[in-house]
C-alpha cells in the first residue's frame, strides 16, 4: 500500500491520522492485507459468513 | 515456610494448607496485602487494591474452611482480575481514560465463578488500553513492568497479570486473549498462561476488543494451577453469544498421565521466521524433553500457515467498529498509539475483511487436518524475549508479528509453559495447542514438561 493509497483510504473513511504516523499505519495495513492481497478468491469455497446446521441437538454454538 | 515460601507457592500446596488449617486465609491474605504495599509500587501491576473486599473474601473463607467445607480447591486462594473484566462495586477502567470512573453493577460471569469458588479478590491489574495500546509516558494508567527486569516490558495486554504472578503477589489471575495477550505475559514474565477453545469460557462482562478473536482464561505459575482455575471458569453460559454447550470434562485428574504415546507435531513454518537464536534453542530443549518423556515428536504442515497474517486485518476492522462512535466523538480520551491502531480498522474494505474471514476458515481447516495427525502442536510462544520499553517506544517498532495469533483465528486452546531462559536471565516459553474442547491433553503435555524441569521454581529477585 502507498502513502497515497492510504490517504484516499483515510478520506473515504472519514478518519485522520497525524502525518508523522502515516508511514507506521501504512506499515501495519500493507502486512495485515498481505495475505488478503495474494489471495485468489476464485479458488476458495464461499461458506463464510452464514449460518451452517448439522444433525447434532441445538444448543452448541448456534442458539 | 518463608514469606517469599508462601508468596511464590502453588494454588495446589497452599490449597492444601488451608484445608487442613494449617494456614489461615485471613493470615495469608495480608501477608499478599503486605508484598502488593513492599512491591507493588514498583511494579504497577495494580490498578486497584481491594484490600478490605479481599479480607472479607478470606474471613468468609475462613469460617467455610471451619464449617469442614474442602469442597473447592479454590477456596481461600487470592487471586487478581485483569481490569477489563466487570467488577460490581469496584473500579473497572479497561486502562482506558474514557472508563476511568466506571464502576460495573455487575460481576463478569468469569469473575462470579472464580468468587463462588471461594477465590478471594485481591484488586484488579492493569492491562494494556482496552486489550491493544500500548502505555507510553504521561498515560493515565502507568504500564506494568517486567519483574525479571524492571527495564522491560511484561507483554501484554495482560500485563499485570504476568506481573502479579511473577511476583509473588496472587496464586492465580485472569487475562484476556485476542492475539496473544494471555501466553504472550506467561512467556515474557515465566509463567503459564492458557487460552481455551473459543466459546470455552465466558466474556460476559469483558470489554470487547475482536468478538470473534477474544477469548477469556486462567494465568497461574504452574500448568496445574491453570486446570483448578479452568475447572472453575469452564462451562456454558447464555450471557455469552459465543459461549458452548459442550460438556466440562476434568481438567486436573488427567494431568499425571504422561505422555508416553502422544504425538507432538512441530510446525517449522511461519513461527521460526525472525527468531531468537536462544528462544529456538530452548524450545529445541523443549522438544528433547518430550522425547525423552515419551512422546512422539514429528514436524507437520500446516499449508495456509502464511495466510495467519490477515489475523491483524480481522482485529483492527472489528475493533473499530465496536469502538467507532468513541473514536469519531471523543478521539482524544484514546491513547496515540491505540487510536492509530484502531483507527486503520476503518481503513480496511468489506471485501478485504470478508476475504480475511475465508483465509481464516482455510487456515482452521488446515490445522484441524493437521490435528488428526498428532495430538498437540509445539512452537514457541514468542520469537523473542522480551523486548526493553526503550525499544516498544521507538516510533519505528510497530505492531510485531507474534506466534500466537494464528490460534486465535483457528479458536484452538493453546498453553504457554516456561521452557527456560536467555543468557541474560529472561524467560522463554513453548506454546503446546490442542484439538477443539481438548484442553485436557493441553493441560496434560503441558504439565509432564513441566514437572520433568525445575523452570518453575525460578523467581525473579524483587
Amino acid at each position: 500500500m502507498t502513502l497515497e493509497e492510504l490517504r484516499d483510504r483515510m478520506k473515504a473513511a472519514r478518519v485522520e491520522i497525524a502525518e508523522n504516523r502515516l508511514e507506521l499505519v501504512r506499515r501495519l495495513l500493507t502486512d495485515a492485507l498481505r495475505p488478503i492481497h495474494a489471495m485468489d478468491s476464485r479458488k476458495h469455497k464461499t461458506l463464510e459468513p452464514a449460518v451452517t446446521f448439522d444433525g447434532r441437538p441445538r444448543g452448541d454454538r448456534v442458539q | 515456610m518463608s514469606s517469599d515460601e508462601l508468596s511464590y507457592a502453588t494454588i495446589r500446596d497452599i490449597g492444601a494448607r488451608l484445608r487442613r488449617r494449617a494456614l489461615s486465609p485471613v493470615e495469608l491474605t495480608r501477608a499478599l496485602l503486605e508484598r502488593i504495599e513492599r512491591l507493588d509500587p514498583r511494579l504497577h501491576a495494580f490498578v486497584t487494591v481491594t484490600a478490605d473486599r479481599a479480607l472479607a473474601d478470606a474471613k468468609a473463607a475462613e469460617a467455610a474452611l471451619g464449617r469442614g467445607d474442602i469442597s473447592s480447591p479454590l477456596l481461600g486462594i487470592p487471586v487478581g482480575y485483569k481490569d477489563i473484566y466487570a467488577t460490581r462495586g469496584i473500579l473497572t477502567t479497561g486502562g482506558s481514560a474514557l472508563l476511568a470512573d466506571w464502576i460495573p453493577d455487575e460481576d463478569a460471569t468469569c469473575v462470579t465463578r472464580l468468587q463462588r469458588a471461594g477465590a478471594v479478590m485481591l484488586g484488579k491489574l492493569i492491562t494494556h488500553e482496552f486489550a491493544f495500546g500500548i502505555q507510553f509516558p504521561g498515560h493515565r494508567f502507568p504500564p506494568a513492568r517486567n519483574p525479571w527486569d524492571l527495564e522491560r516490558m511484561p507483554g501484554g495486554s495482560s500485563s499485570g497479570s504476568g506481573a502479579a504472578l511473577a511476583a509473588g503477589l496472587a496464586f492465580g489471575a485472569l487475562g484476556s486473549d485476542t492475539g496473544g495477550s494471555i501466553r504472550g505475559p506467561a512467556s515474557f514474565c515465566g509463567i503459564a498462561g492458557l487460552k481455551p477453545t473459543y466459546g470455552r469460557c465466558s466474556r460476559s462482562g469483558v470489554l470487547t476488543l475482536s468478538w470473534t478473536l477474544d477469548h477469556t482464561g486462567p494465568m497461574a505459575r504452574t500448568v496445574e494451577d491453570c486446570a483448578y482455575l479452568l475447572q472453575a471458569l469452564a462451562g456454558h453460559d447464555a450471557a455469552d453469544p459465543a459461549s458452548s454447550r459442550e460438556p466440562v470434562p476434568d481438567y486436573v485428574a488427567p494431568l499425571g498421565r504422561g505422555v508416553r504415546g502422544l504425538r507432538v507435531g512441530v510446525v517449522r513454518e511461519y513461527f521460526f521466521e525472525g527468531i531468537d537464536p536462544e528462544v529456538e534453542k530452548g524450545f529445541e530443549q523443549a522438544l528433547a524433553t518430550l522425547r525423552q518423556l515419551g512422546a512422539t515428536v514429528e514436524d507437520v504442515q500446516i499449508p495456509s500457515i502464511q495466510s495467519a497474517g490477515a489475523y491483524t486485518a480481522i482485529l483492527l476492522a472489528e475493533a473499530f467498529s465496536y469502538h467507532e462512535h468513541d473514536l469519531r466523538e471523543h478521539p482524544e480520551r484514546f491513547g496515540e498509539i491505540l487510536r492509530e491502531r484502531m483507527l486503520a480498522g476503518a481503513l480496511i474494505t468489506a471485501s478485504e475483511y470478508v476475504q480475511a474471514q475465508r483465509l481464516r476458515a482455510r487456515l482452521q481447516g488446515d490445522m484441524n487436518a493437521a490435528l488428526r495427525r498428532v495430538d498437540v502442536l509445539a512452537t514457541p510462544t514468542s520469537p523473542k524475549p522480551a523486548p526493553t520499553f526503550e525499544t516498544v517506544y521507538d516510533p519505528e517498532y510497530g505492531f510485531p508479528r507474534g506466534n500466537t495469533g494464528p490460534f486465535n483465528m483457528t479458536g484452538l486452546p493453546a498453553l504457554a509453559v516456561p521452557c527456560g531462559f536467555t543468557a541474560s536471565g529472561l524467560p522463554l516459553s513453548i506454546q503446546i495447542t490442542g484439538r477443539p474442547f481438548d484442553e485436557a491433553t493441553v493441560l496434560r503435555v503441558g504439565h509432564t514438561y513441566e514437572q520433568a524441569t525445575d523452570w518453575r521454581k525460578r523467581h525473579p529477585n524483587v
